[in-house]
């Protein structure tokens, strides 16, 4: 998801039509976008865009452009006309295994105010972060184009190559950009990994910029007094450096500015034919209405389906046998099947009015056998007076060592935590219950809790995940008994014969504490909680618990689900 | 007064607890079942024959007692964060924020909020993104601190001062306490030659039921305008509840249960659903990886080649797919499930056909907690199979969830986003108070998803917001609380 600000009278003003609120949200659904909030006394729009493949959505002008297919204000695939600039781009094949791609266009007459200047940055910077991954894909540059000269030269530079970066007043080397600057800390990694530095030159040897890092503080600055300027995408990618400068071109059209071509010459070990930029030629897929009638059970005509599609702002041609070609808007690279094309014609039909049927598969509903064992237990653990848990499934490493006494142990552990409290995964239940009692030391006693839940654990071969059922009785005259008893009660009731072991385990009460064990099989322990660990958690009355793992219990159906 | 002149019968232990209270004049319930040694159950029935007898008053008093919250105990335990910062400056010397957030491992709002509230002290500066102490031998008053530290060890201290600044730091939360206090109305002495012992007994004994003497003895009435004491019954978790009320429901549409593994490998996350190994939902701030071990193995079976296919090149779909070379080794990682389609997508080796399945999974996402995010919630979804199925039947089935399992008649469809479903509906039901909400979605899987596991047929899958429908439904307004830890809640919370 995608969010981005936009303007309400603006939005308005751009489609030639006033819109209530209710209604603008209405239209906002053809194109996968809502209104999150809208702040009255700024007349600004928070909008998100649910699509992540549809970058020429990420600004009031792709939307409109959507908004006005559906509304049937214009229809089929928009055109702008590009003249040739004489402007040229020089590739150096030391790009080659690197960053070799690069796109451009001019715009001129574009009318820039502040606040255009600020829609034009949020699109560039959200195409670069998600659709340019996060630049490594594919980032975009724009200058001021009357301080440029042609051949614009896209070549590698030495470190100590200087100039002036955005937002600074000396020249800094590159390699200083990269450590120093606030982009090259954002960005710099990418050119890191390259081991040389991308650099665009304007002919007379001046600097446009380090892409994907930063532009340059003169020629690299946009502002209001700006009416001519370069757009450039340098990318990994040969298609997707060329459709986000067609999705910028496109805007700018869009926006009244009139775009022109760029020839980008690639030395032969990157491509092997003279590119001119935009490269606006379209890509078509046929179809087979027949097929996407039935996928969709709609009663449609080739015409229909044509018409819909141009609503879609894509243009058809009829072909024999109901089969029609697609022609996809320069600006759209997410079309990679037919099904794609039968979901524009459902999106043009409008869901609401496609409406649904009774449908009808026959099959036999049931939950699964370990699920109907685990609503076993706590069925039982419910009648044994438990109120039942929810616990978090994520933890502190702290929770399950010291807090109860244990050492460090095998946890599974987050590569990239949020906060240490949900770290870690938990191994297993009472841990938690304990702190539960922990943070209710004033509701009456006694405490009686447990938790069914799943736990993870590991060993060297595999991860796994199994259910636990822990339960845990908080009381000033808790006794070992009490657990006992219901430990007892409950593999009675499950028909399971169990002995119980002494042993020695860091959480419990010397001597007070044993193992559970099935078949020979450690499956669970019982015991007093060590008064060390209430002190710790400034509990103030006896605890007594127990912690069953249910997949070593044979006359339960609860299974082990291995990672792999 | 006119008690005095008619003859009040007692039962003997309530003539012992009014002298009790007598002799004290006031005593609270508590302090007076302890010295009576009595429980409360009988304590409030003889105290009923005093009050009713007007011998006796019950006063309550309310009072707000200051109870640390989650943060507070951490800052009590672990220093305030304001103190923790300065601390860490003193030694540190200049930081920025990345580095700062990653020492005090803290969540970074936090942070924020106590590098705010220090540069309002004037304690600190940050320039171009360094923060700094303005005097290195700089301290913050350990007022708050000590009031945490005594709070957190149980002592009573009197906090009103740092009341206010304490709540809104959201360190502590007041809690209304209710005692009870009986009070005397007239004394012993004044009465005592009124009283007589009762000799209605109160408990019938098996013996009386025996040897037939309960035909002789008068039982005592109940007084039935006392409240019983608190009882709680063993319970099951609301939400859990709810989730198996939302299971019932589906295996009554014939949905057949089917479960995965919380730690996954990306592959079943991700792969399999025709994410891209480059899209921005696989990155870091997105979903979370294990870091020991990092990477599992891959399945053995074909369908691994034909996934692989499906990326490079479509497979036999006919699909353009994403033109890429496919790395088995960021397949193999291992990530927490981020999506409750990762267990679908096992479900579609040999997956019967018709066939129809749901899970109720917890899934995880980095993300900071607060009233509106977890970083683990549940996700309801499932798939549906059948040679049959087309897209209206998809629309049929979220209407169904609409007015079955979400009880919301006001529902619409919109286009949705998911990159392993073309086309892609959203269920938006419009709630009278908090406006529309995303309650579901739904798709048919891509060719490029289910052609790689063989499967012919349309596969549709869909999804539920469980956690959003439970808190809608019984008006809970802050999602941490679908986890509570707060037993009062868990004992008491109504159950419809």
């Amino acid at each position: 998801m995608v969010s981005i600000k936009a303007s309400y009278t603006k939005m308005q003003e751009f489609l030639g039509k006033e819109l209530s609120l209710d209604e603008l949200e209405n239209l906002l659904s053809f194109a996968k976008t809502e209104i999150d909030e809208y702040v009255r006394e700024e007349d600004m729009l928070v909008l998100d865009i649910k699509t992540s493949n549809r970058p020429d959505l990420w600004c009031a002008e792709g939307m409109i452009r959507e908004i006005k297919g559906i509304l049937e204000m214009e229809k089929g695939i928009p055109s702008y006309e590009v003249k040739e600039s004489g402007f040229s781009v020089k590739v150096d094949s030391a790009l080659a295994s690197t960053r070799p791609y690069i796109a451009c266009a001019i715009a001129k007459k574009i009318n820039l105010d502040d606040f255009y200047i600020k829609q034009l940055m949020q699109h560039s910077e959200k195409i670069d972060n998600s659709y340019g991954r996060k630049r490594k894909r594919s980032s975009i540059g724009m200058y001021n184009l009357s301080m440029i000269q042609s051949p614009v030269l896209y070549e590698i530079a030495e470190k100590s190559h200087k100039f002036i970066p955005l937002g600074y007043e000396k020249e800094m080397p590159l390699d200083k950009i990269i450590d120093e600057h606030e982009k090259g800390l954002e960005f710099g990694q990418i050119v890191k990994d390259y081991g040389i530095y991308p650099i665009l030159l304007s002919a007379d040897g001046l600097t446009l910029s380090l892409p994907p890092v930063i532009n340059s503080n003169d020629v690299g600055r946009i502002t209001e007094d700006t009416t001519e300027c370069l757009i450039e995408v340098t990318g990994t990618n040969f298609e997707t450096v060329n459709v986000v400068l067609n999705i910028l071109c496109q805007t700018m059209a869009d926006h009244g500015a009139d775009i022109y071509s760029v020839e980008i010459e690639y030395p032969p070990e990157i491509h092997k034919e003279l590119v001119i930029t935009p490269l606006l030629d379209l890509e078509s897929i046929t179809v087979d209405l027949e097929i996407i009638k039935k996928y969709l059970d709609v009663e449609i005509t080739t015409k229909d389906a044509v018409e819909l599609m141009q609503k879609r702002r894509f243009e058809c041609e009829e072909l024999e046998n109901n089969k029609i070609k697609v022609m996809i808007p320069p600006y759209r690279k997410d079309i990679l099947h037919w099904v794609d094309i039968a979901e524009e014609i459902a999106i043009a039909l409008d869901y609401n009015k496609i409406g649904p049927t009774k449908w009808r598969v026959l099959t036999t509903g049931g939950l699964l056998p370990e699920t109907e064992s685990e609503n076993l237990v706590r069925e039982i653990l419910v009648g044994a007076y438990g109120i039942e848990l929810v616990t978090n499934i994520l933890t502190d490493p702290d929770n399950l060592t010291v807090n109860v006494n244990l050492d460090k142990q095998e946890l599974v552990k987050l590569k990239n935590p949020v906060s240490q409290t949900y770290s870690t995964l938990r191994n297993q239940i009472y841990p938690n219950l304990i702190n539960v009692i922990s943070k209710n030391t004033h509701e009456p006693y006694p405490q009686i809790i447990f938790e069914v839940g799943e736990v993870v654990k590991m060993n060297k071969n595999n991860v796994w995940t199994q259910t636990n059922a822990a339960f845990c009785i908080a009381d000033a005259d808790a006794s070992f008994e009490d657990t006992h008893k219901r430990v007892h009660q409950l593999m009675k009731l499950l028909n399971t014969n169990y002995t119980i072991e002494s042993l020695e385990h860091p959480s419990f009460t010397k001597g007070r504490c044993g193992k559970i064990i099935v078949n020979g099989k450690k499956c669970g322990i019982i015991g007093e909680i060590h008064p060390s660990v209430l002190e710790k958690n400034q509990i103030w009355v006896s605890v007594v618990c127990f912690e069953l793992e249910l997949p070593y219990i044979p006359s339960l159906e609860c299974k082990i689900k291995h990672t792999f | 007064m006119s008690n005095l002149e008619k003859k009040i019968s007692l039962p003997s232990e309530a003539i012992e607890i009014y002298k009790e209270v007598c002799l004290k004049k006031k005593i609270s319930v508590k302090e007076l079942e302890k010295t009576m040694k009595i429980d409360r159950g009988k304590l409030e029935y003889f105290l009923g024959f005093l009050i009713s007898n007007e011998l006796v008053e019950r006063i309550t008093i309310v009072k707000k007692i200051p109870i640390l919250t989650e943060a507070g105990q951490f800052a009590a335990l672990n220093q305030l964060i304001e103190r923790r910062i300065v601390d860490l400056l003193r030694e540190k010397k200049p930081t920025d924020f990345d580095s700062l957030s990653e020492i005090i491992n803290g969540d970074k709002r936090e942070m924020n909020a106590g590098v705010g509230f220090l540069k309002k002290q004037g304690i600190l500066k940050i320039d171009e993104g360094k923060i700094s102490l303005i005097d290195p031998k700089a301290s913050v008053s350990n007022d708050l601190q000590r009031i945490l530290e005594d709070l957190s060890s149980g002592k009573k201290i009197d906090i009103k001062n740092y009341e206010k600044t304490l709540i809104q730091r959201n360190l502590i939360s007041l809690e209304e306490r209710k005692e009870s206090f009986i009070e005397m109305k007239i004394s012993y002495g004044d009465i005592s030659e009124n009283i007589v012992v009762s000799s209605e007994i109160s408990r019938l004994s098996p013996e009386m039921i025996r040897n037939g003497s309960w035909r002789k003895v008068k039982l005592r009435k109940y007084n039935l305008d006392v409240s019983p004491p608190d009882f709680y019954t063993g319970r099951k978790q609301p939400y859990a509840r709810f989730l198996d009320e939302v299971k019932q429901k589906l295996i009554a549409y014939g949905f057949q249960e089917m479960r995965g593994p919380i730690v996954e490998l990306e592959y079943w996350n991700f792969d399999a659903l025709f994410q891209a190994q480059d899209h921005p939902a696989r990155e870091w701030s997105d979903v979370y990886r294990i870091s020991n071990p990092s990477k599992g193995k891959l399945p053995k079976e074909d369908h691994v080649k034909f996934v692989q296919q499906a990326h490079e090149n479509g497979y036999d779909t006919g699909s353009k797919g994403w033109r890429y070379k496919w790395d088995p080794m960021k397949s193999a990682r291992l990530v927490l499930r981020a999506q409750g389609t990762s267990v679908s997508a096992r479900t579609l080796v040999n997956l019967p056909i018709p066939s129809k399945y749901f899970s109720i999974s917890r899934c995880f996402r980095p993300d900071t907690t607060d009233a509106t995010h977890l970083s683990e919630f549940n996700q309801a979804e499932g798939i549906v199979c059948d040679p049959s199925i087309t897209f209206r039947d998809l629309l049929g089935i979220l209407e169904t969830f609409a007015i079955e399992i979400s009880e919301a008649p006001n529902y619409t469809f919109k286009p949705d986003y998911y990159p392993f479903t073309e086309p892609s509906v959203e269920l938006s039901v419009k709630d009278p108070k908090i406006g529309h909400i995303e309650y579901g979605g739904a798709g048919i899987f891509r060719p490029e998803v289910t052609r790689p596991f063989g499967i012919d047929a349309p596969v549709i899958a869909w999804g539920l917001g469980v956690d959003r429908l439970f808190m809608v439904k019984y008006g809970i307004t802050d999602i941490r609380e679908l986890y509570s830890h707060k037993l009062d809640w868990l004992r008491s919370t109504r159950m419809s």
